[in-house]
């Protein structure tokens, strides 16, 4: 064998070989246990870099793409761009937001404790990372509150617009309530009625009309167990009497983690919602880690069969 | 991964704990993912860090390196007539001495450059191109017997 027929011969291994047995009840204990103190050192390492980072920070660097040169964006100052023009913000040392054409916006707070800017209209693009809630920006129906993560929201004056989540998780808090946007997931915002219910990025049209109206019924009807994630918030969003349907339509696709009992998600109780969010996440994240390696049981996380 | 994390250790067991470390870190890591790259791109590097960094920390523990191959679980799903040579080269591979196997991992199967490796397994480039000579000159050598 000389080395080209040695390279060939590579060139024909198999792209992916099967363990011997299923791997993931061991990540998943693993990711059970270190949840606990996930945020210890992550919480001190931020109250040390405060302490010796001081709240010095008044402004961020601002880079105009196209060639019109840098500048400082002081707080309480606003960038605006024009039909053609792009501008990159410096978020501290945490990350970066581009303004995207048609847009204007304010930094609001910049102090190594929190970055906040106020998103008039137009669109933006926000890369951080960092903890979680250190990076806010604010628009005319919420405030679009970062756990990590990428995405984009665009946005028009009066508080219609879209975010998208391409990494992470972002939280989005408005006058119609709080809702979670994972990786790979959508929230559209309404003037006057702040975000709607979340949904994954291959929902089915029949959904996102049905979400858009919230149509308790269609929506039930349209699901899969890929939009776990919107029955979740529409968990939150329903009247009490409609609680039970929601529940039960959601336990139908993706089965409740231990602990979980009808009778606690449908009183809302947090330590059971929050479990049954984690379990949905958990299932999503891994499906769109192995998109393209695997097919994931979008009901249970696990291989599909 | 456990493909990559399996090539990479040469150790079945070794390469089921990798694979379930590479997802551990990458659920506490995806936060740090900023969509520079591909996410599968982002991944790949997170496991071969992974593997990586648990290698630096056996050397230091153990002061020595201990391959084992098990060429028994290379074979698993393969009923292909053709499959016999990549057998052969699997189980060729995982004998190799670790840091000809590194290498010769990822430049030749996962397609990193000396500068990549160089930078991820904190050789130097110059050795980098040594050991991946080295390891072409013991498959062919392994190979032809």
């Amino acid at each position: 064998m000389n080395e080209r027929e040695l390279l060939e011969a590579v060139g024909r291994l198999p792209k992916s070989i099967e363990p011997p047995r299923d791997l993931w009840p061991g990540i998943e204990a693993r990711l059970r246990r270190s949840r606990r103190w996930y945020w210890v050192p992550l919480v001190a390492a931020a109250a040390i870099a405060a302490v010796l980072i001081g709240r010095g920070r008044e402004g961020y660097q601002m880079t105009w793409l196209a060639g019109a040169g840098t500048g400082m964006l002081r707080v309480g100052e606003w960038v605006e761009t024009d039909d053609s023009s792009r501008v990159v913000i410096a978020v501290g040392h945490i990350g970066q937001v581009e303004v995207r054409p048609d847009t204007r916006i304010r930094l609001v707070v910049a102090r190594s404790d929190e970055h906040r800017l106020a998103l008039a209209y137009g669109a933006i693009e926000a890369k951080v990372d960092t903890i979680p809630r250190l990076f806010f920006v604010e628009t005319p129906v919420g405030t679009a509150i970062d756990l990590g993560c990428a995405y984009t929201l665009e946005m028009d004056s009066l508080g219609n617009g879209l975010l998208h989540v391409t990494a992470g998780e972002v939280e989005f808090q408005g006058t119609g309530g709080e809702v979670r946007v994972p990786m790979g997931a959508l929230v559209v915002t309404r003037a006057g009625a702040g975000p709607g219910i979340p949904y994954v990025e291959d929902a089915s049209d029949a959904l996102r009309r049905a979400l858009a109206t919230v149509d308790v019924r269609a929506i039930l009807a349209a699901a899969r167990p890929d939009d776990a994630i919107s029955l979740w918030h529409l968990l939150r969003r329903v009247e009490p009497s409609q609680r039970g349907a929601v529940y039960d339509r959601l336990a139908s696709l993706v089965p409740p983690p231990p602990g979980v009992t009808r009778d606690a998600a449908v009183a809302l109780e947090t330590a059971a919602l929050d479990a049954y969010w984690t379990h949905i996440h958990r299932i999503l994240f891994r499906k769109v880690m192995l998109r393209g390696v695997r097919d994931i049981d979008p009901r249970t996380g696990t291989r599909a069969r | 991964m456990y493909a990559l994390c399996l090539r990479l250790t040469g150790d079945a067991g070794a390469a089921e704990e990798r694979t379930q470390d590479v997802f551990v870190r990458a659920w506490d890591k995806l936060r740090s993912f900023r969509g520079e790259s591909l996410f599968s791109s982002w991944l790949h590097r997170l496991a071969v860090n992974v593997v990586m960094n648990e290698r630096r920390t056996t050397i230091r523990r153990e002061q020595r390196v201990t391959p084992v191959a098990d060429p028994e679980v290379l074979e698993r799903g393969k009923g292909e007539p053709s499959v016999g040579l990549s057998i052969d080269l699997e189980r060729a591979i995982a004998a190799l001495p670790e840091g000809a196997r590194e290498v010769f991992v990822l430049y030749d199967i996962e397609g990193y450059s000396h500068g990549e490796i160089a930078e991820l397994t904190g050789i130097a480039e110059g050795t980098s191109k040594a050991q991946l000579f080295r390891a072409r000159h013991l498959l062919r050598e392994k190979l032809n017997r």
